[in-house]
Parts: structure tokens; C-alpha cells; sequence
């Protein structure tokens, strides 16, 4: 019997798109990586390690490193939890979940980069609503009572409220000790409500009959209903929502393009960035091809930790 | 043990009745059985007994106390669930251990890591332990007490669910159609098997199916409830041989029981396809139950004529339907749309052809009546219209 050839036609395409527009690619960065090659130039210079020596030793590039993961360690779990805790919420509702729904899910739907902008706006140190509210907070004694520690027997003046009432507020994304953390709250408001409907789908699939079950063998409390049934029930779910919430925050750009440009003092130089900064604006294509290598490998490797590990312990 | 009442109980989920007024009393150490076909209230009656659900109105009392407050835990009931309901994360025993881990561990007891800790804790889980493989030698699954339950039989995962109703030794128990996941030959074993745990544990059982074979087998009681209303409560023989409600009569037995189409006269003669028959309404007063009725003939007693004597009925055999021991034959009467069915032994059905004539009859005494309103008549016998037995 002739065997059919039909199949090499049924996959072929595809092969052949994955192999031109996902594998070469990476190749070619490999290769790039590995020279000093720039754009426009007819030849180039093999020079071994030597970008990925710099990218290892260099001050920069550690800040590169030290922002990127600071950034991760900070954006996923805040924004893991915050989508947990909120889907949970919502789907204790008896009405009203929808709204709230389309509220947390809404900054997953707009551009970020517009919403950069109105954020840059907020942020403004002098005209930008934050600090104005903060401000008017100072003369009114209630909220500078809650927010100093003063009501609670502390020296307001200590706290950091008291102390930016008297000095100033933080100049936020043009100081270096907050602008991180700015960047990163907002990739946390941005990102949460898309962990929320992950979340939410995630509790759908929990069976109703585990609930019951729980309630008659004593899991009187909500508490521990969710550690009997919920949480466990949610293992697939943790995983996936974790994966890529890791994936996205090693990816987080446009806000620090919009918003900071990696500076001050490239306090938020983060990868993607760096990445943009060296191979596009200032066209050196070898150290910008070996940050997207690295990058690759740190991503590579979330997925590897996902597929091998965790998911065999969370599939019963 | 425990007996159980429900007093007056209804449901409403917004403008719907799911039970209207039920009333229902279980006795200590009884296997009660609700019956009926899905969407008739049992399963949700059954939540209510639970506590999982709240009745919108009525009371629930267990031993003689309302429990309308109570929360399931507290109530000392436990559940066995259609779909087992099993925690897929935890292996057998520890599913087995759980009722009895957060009734005997206090809070700090039950922490991981820091639970260890506790004293007392030890000789606490050393008795959880050991309760548990009682259990399990009991309902013999001790072989499977280290494996999840996504690698187990859909039988043996219904005995860890058994075992996990069993170990807390509750008041009572209920089974929400337990037996229903399960393929056909396993289900009648587990009848068996669950009448005889019945008898060892002197327990009280609730149990909840819509398989009507299942009521008869294995109940001291049936409720059979349709439409949110319990009709009728009774041994299995009691609602097998007088259902009250031409509902109950339907429902219960297979194949179902032939209902046909009389008139009842003003003398109380009932006519039944062109034949008066040999049973006549009760009393004589007054006959409210005049005008068509409906009669009821269980497919056994109709016996099978050799030819057209006086007295019989006719069908045109349309289906015949094997089953070893017995064969039903499937009638088509003229002007009436119906089937009715007879149970007959094979060496008598040897002669029927599909598409031929058969005469049959019915057996004496044995016809039940049912008025307009779908409720029971009461007959008598007379000696004068049917043929002589």
C-alpha cells in the first residue's frame, strides 16, 4: 500500500511560518548578538562574548537586571493576590458583580499608553492631582490624624506623611526611590482585573457539590472552605494566571517609555526598554540582539518551570 | 440515630414552588426512600434536611429538636453525593480523615507545620488514624487509602465517599442518587450492599433516587413525590399495589403500568373499551366519580387468551420485547393511542407474530381505578357481568 503524503501538506504551512517568523528570528538575534553590527553598515566584525561580558558586568546593565526583577517581584504577586481577592468578591455577589467586572477590567481594554499619559498628568508633582490631594490633606485634621500615626500616639512629624506635609511630596515618577514603584503600581491597576477574569473563570469550573461536601464535614468557616476547596481547586488556574502575569511584567515597556524613559538615574532601565534604547534609538544591534537573548532565556525558563514542575503537581 | 421531621415545609426559589407543604416523618434506623422524576423537589428536600439550603417555610427537626438554625456541620447528618464530591487533591485517606480532622482539631491543631507543634495533637491524629482504617476494612478499601481520587473506579470512588459519610458515625444518612454514575451491573451489587451496610449500621438512611427499581429494593419506606408534592408514603408493596394517584402508579414499576380509558356510569358500571367490568364503583349514594375514568392494569395481570371469548380485549402486537425470563408485548388498540403491555412468560409468547391479533384479559380483582382528578377509587366485586374465574 502506497503511503499517503497528504500529511507533510496538512503541516506544512504552519512549519514553515513558525520556522520564518518565531525560530529565525531567534537565531538571528543569537547571531547578531555576537557582533557589532549596526544598521546600515555593509559589513561586521565577529567579537565573540563580548556583549554579553558587558551586559554582565557593567553598572548599567545590573541596574538593567535589578529593575526588571524588582519590577516581577512586585507586579505579580500584588496583582496575583488583588485579582484573587477581587474575583473571589465578586463572585460572592448577589448582584452588582457585573459592574464591578467591567470596572477592574476596564484599564485591561484601554491603551496603556493613553492611560500613561493621563497617569503622567496625576502624577505631576505640582499640578498633578496626587499630590494635590495629599496636600489637602495636611490642614485637615482627620485625615492628618489616620495618615501621620498621630491618632495612634506617634510622633506625626516621623511618619511619612507628617514629614512630606512639612517638606514636600515625592516628585514620584522624576524621583529615583519612587519611580519603580510608581511604574509598578501602575502595571498593577492595569493588570489586576485581567488575573480577576482569569480568577473568575477559574471558580466557575470548582464544583458546587465540593462546597456542600465541605459544609457537611465541618468546614464551617469561609476560611476554611477556601483552603479545603477553593484554593486547591484553583491549581491550574494559579499556575497560568502566575506564568503570565510573570511573562507580562518582564515585558512592561510603554509606561516606562510613555512616563520615565529608564531614568532617573536608570532606576527603571528595565529590559524591554533597554532592548529599545540600545538596538533601535542608538542603532547598536550586537547588545540590543544579546539583552533579547537574555530575555528569551528568562521567559524560556518561567515556561519550563511551569510546564515541568508545577503543572504535574496541580492537575489531580 | 436519629429520627427525622419535616413539619409543613415548603420552598419558593421568587414565584416558583419547589415543595409545598411537605410533612414527613422518619423513624429512627429507617431507609426512607423519595422517589419521584427529576425536578420533583427531592433532591432539593434532601438540602434541606442537610442545612445546605433553608426552607422558606416549615420546620426540620432531628431527635425531637429544630434544627432550622442549625448548621449542617452541627447537625450530625452526613452526605453521600451524586458525584461523590470527593477532594481530588487529597488521597483517600486524607478525604476519609477530613470530617474527623475539623471536628476532633481545634484551629491551632490543624495548621500545617505549626499544628505539629500542639500538644495533644498526636494521640488525637493517632485516633483519626485509626477510625479511619476501621472504616476503610469495613467497606474494604484499604489497599486504595494512599491514591487520589482521580485513579479510582467510579465503584470504588462511591465507597470512599460512602467511607467518608461513614467515619464521623453520624445521626443519619443522606444519599443524593448515589448509585446513578455507576454502570448497570454495579448498581444492582451496590443495592445489595447498601441494604446490607443498612442493617449493620441501624442507622437512619434518606435516600434520594429517581430509579424507581431502586425505591422497591431497597427501602422499608417509599415517599413518592411529583410536581414539589409528596403523594404517597408507604412500604414498597403498599405503593406498588395501591398507588393513591395515578402519578405513583405510573411511576412505579416497569414497564409502567397500562392505563386505559373507561366511563363510569351512574350505577357505578365501569365501561372499558366496549366491555363493563367485573368490579363496580363503591357505595351507592352518591357518585361524583360518574363520567371517564381511568383503569389501571399492571402489565402481569393481563393473561393472554387463545381466541376471542367473550369478555376479552384485542390488540394488534406491534413489538415484542425479550427479556429471558419474561416477554412484554407491546398491543395497539383501535381508537386508542396508547400501547398497552403484557408480561407474559416466553413459552407462552412462542406463538405471537408481529402485526397479528392477540386476545387477552384481565385478571379479576385486580384493576385500579382512578376518577377525572387523577386520585384512586375504591371497587368492589361483582359476580354478574365478568366471566366466571
Amino acid at each position: 500500500m502506497r503511503k499517503s503524503r497528504a500529511h507533510y501538506w496538512f503541516i506544512g504551512p504552519a512549519v514553515a511560518l513558525m520556522i520564518l517568523l518565531l525560530i529565525m528570528p531567534v537565531f538571528v538575534a543569537a547571531t547578531l548578538s555576537m557582533t557589532d553590527y549596526s544598521l546600515g553598515n555593509s559589513s561586521f566584525n565577529w567579537v565573540g562574548i563580548e556583549n554579553y561580558e558587558k551586559l554582565f558586568s557593567r553598572r548599567s546593565y545590573q541596574k538593567m537586571f535589578s529593575a526588571s526583577l524588582t519590577y516581577v517581584l512586585l507586579v505579580v504577586p500584588i496583582s496575583v493576590a488583588l485579582g484573587l481577592g477581587s474575583a473571589l468578591l465578586i463572585s460572592s455577589l448577589r448582584f452588582g458583580g457585573e459592574m464591578y467586572k467591567a470596572v477592574f477590567f476596564l484599564p485591561v481594554m484601554a491603551t496603556l499608553l493613553a492611560m500613561a499619559i493621563v497617569w503622567e498628568f496625576a502624577l505631576n508633582p505640582i499640578v498633578g492631582v496626587v499630590n494635590d490631594v495629599l496636600r489637602s490633606g495636611c490642614d485637615k485634621s482627620l485625615v492628618y490624624g489616620l495618615l501621620s500615626g498621630s491618632w495612634l500616639g506617634y510622633e506625626p512629624t516621623t511618619s511619612w506623611y507628617g514629614a512630606a506635609c512639612i517638606k514636600k511630596f515625592p516628585l514620584w515618577l522624576g524621583d529615583k526611590q519612587y519611580a519603580l514603584g510608581t511604574i509598578a503600581f501602575i502595571g498593577i491597576w492595569q493588570g489586576f482585573g485581567f488575573n480577576m477574569v482569569l480568577y473568575l473563570a477559574g471558580l466557575t469550573s470548582v464544583p458546587r457539590e465540593l462546597y456542600h461536601a465541605a459544609h457537611m464535614d465541618g468546614a464551617d468557616s469561609a476560611w476554611e472552605r477556601f483552603k479545603l476547596v477553593t484554593w486547591p481547586m484553583l491549581g491550574p488556574t494559579n499556575v497560568f494566571v502566575i506564568t503570565i502575569s510573570s511573562i507580562r511584567s518582564f515585558q512592561v515597556f510603554d509606561t516606562v517609555e510613555a512616563l520615565t524613559g529608564g531614568g532617573p538615574s536608570k532606576s527603571t532601565y528595565v529590559m524591554v526598554y533597554a532592548m529599545f534604547e540600545k538596538g533601535v534609538k542608538q542603532n547598536l544591534l550586537g547588545i540590543g540582539s544579546a539583552i533579547t537573548i537574555v530575555f528569551l532565556a528568562f521567559v524560556l525558563i518561567l515556561t519550563l518551570v511551569q510546564v515541568y514542575f508545577v503543572n504535574r503537581r496541580v492537575h489531580y | 440515630m436519629a429520627g427525622i421531621k419535616l413539619r409543613q415545609v415548603t420552598k419558593k426559589y421568587g414565584s416558583i414552588n419547589v415543595l409545598n407543604s411537605i410533612n414527613l416523618d422518619v423513624a429512627d434506623g429507617e431507609f426512607l426512600t423519595l422517589v419521584g422524576p427529576s425536578g420533583c423537589g427531592k433532591s432539593t428536600m434532601l438540602r434541606i434536611i442537610a442545612g445546605l439550603e433553608t426552607q422558606s417555610t416549615g420546620d426540620v427537626e432531628i431527635d425531637g429538636t429544630s434544627v432550622n438554625d442549625v448548621r449542617p456541620s452541627l447537625r450530625d447528618l452526613a452526605m453521600v453525593f451524586q458525584s461523590y464530591a470527593l477532594y481530588p487533591h487529597l488521597t483517600v485517606q486524607q478525604n476519609l480523615m477530613t470530617p474527623l480532622r475539623l471536628r476532633d482539631l481545634d484551629f491551632w491543631e490543624r495548621l500545617p507545620l505549626l499544628g505539629y507543634l500542639v500538644p495533644g495533637r498526636r494521640a488525637k491524629m493517632a485516633k483519626i488514624t485509626e477510625e479511619v482504617r476501621t472504616v476503610a476494612a469495613v467497606l474494604k478499601i484499604e489497599h486504595l487509602l494512599n491514591r487520589k481520587p482521580g485513579h479510582l473506579s467510579g465503584g470504588q470512588r462511591q465507597r470512599v465517599a460512602l467511607g467518608r459519610a461513614m467515619v464521623r458515625n453520624p445521626a443519619a444518612f443522606l444519599m443524593d442518587e448515589p448509585l446513578s454514575n455507576l454502570d448497570a451491573s454495579l448498581r444492582v451489587h451496590m443495592r445489595a450492599e447498601l441494604s446490607e451496610l443498612h442493617r449493620e449500621l441501624q442507622s437512619t438512611f434518606i435516600y434520594v433516587t429517581h430509579d424507581q427499581a431502586e425505591a422497591l429494593t431497597m427501602s422499608d419506606r417509599i415517599a413518592v413525590m411529583m410536581d414539589g408534592d409528596l403523594l404517597q408514603l408507604g412500604t414498597p408493596d403498599e405503593v406498588y399495589k395501591n398507588p393513591n394517584d395515578i402519578r405513583v402508579a405510573e411511576f412505579i414499576g416497569s414497564p409502567k403500568m397500562n392505563i386505559l380509558p373507561g366511563v363510569a356510569d351512574p350505577n357505578g358500571q365501569v365501561t372499558c373499551l366496549g366491555f363493563v367490568l367485573d368490579q363496580s364503583l363503591e357505595g351507592t349514594a352518591q357518585r361524583p366519580e360518574q363520567g371517564p375514568v381511568s383503569v389501571g392494569l399492571r402489565p402481569e395481570h393481563l393473561t393472554l387468551r387463545p381466541d376471542d371469548t367473550e369478555g376479552c380485549f384485542s390488540g394488534k402486537l406491534t413489538y415484542k420485547e425479550n427479556l429471558g425470563s419474561d416477554v412484554f408485548l407491546h398491543l395497539e388498540t383501535e381508537g386508542f393511542e396508547q400501547r398497552v403491555v403484557l408480561r407474559v412468560k416466553p413459552h407462552e409468547a412462542n406463538f405471537a407474530k408481529l402485526g397479528q391479533n392477540i386476545f387477552y384479559s384481565a385478571e379479576p380483582g385486580k384493576m385500579i381505578l382512578f376518577g377525572a382528578d387523577g386520585k384512586r377509587v375504591g371497587l368492589t366485586t361483582q359476580q354478574s357481568n365478568g366471566k366466571p374465574d
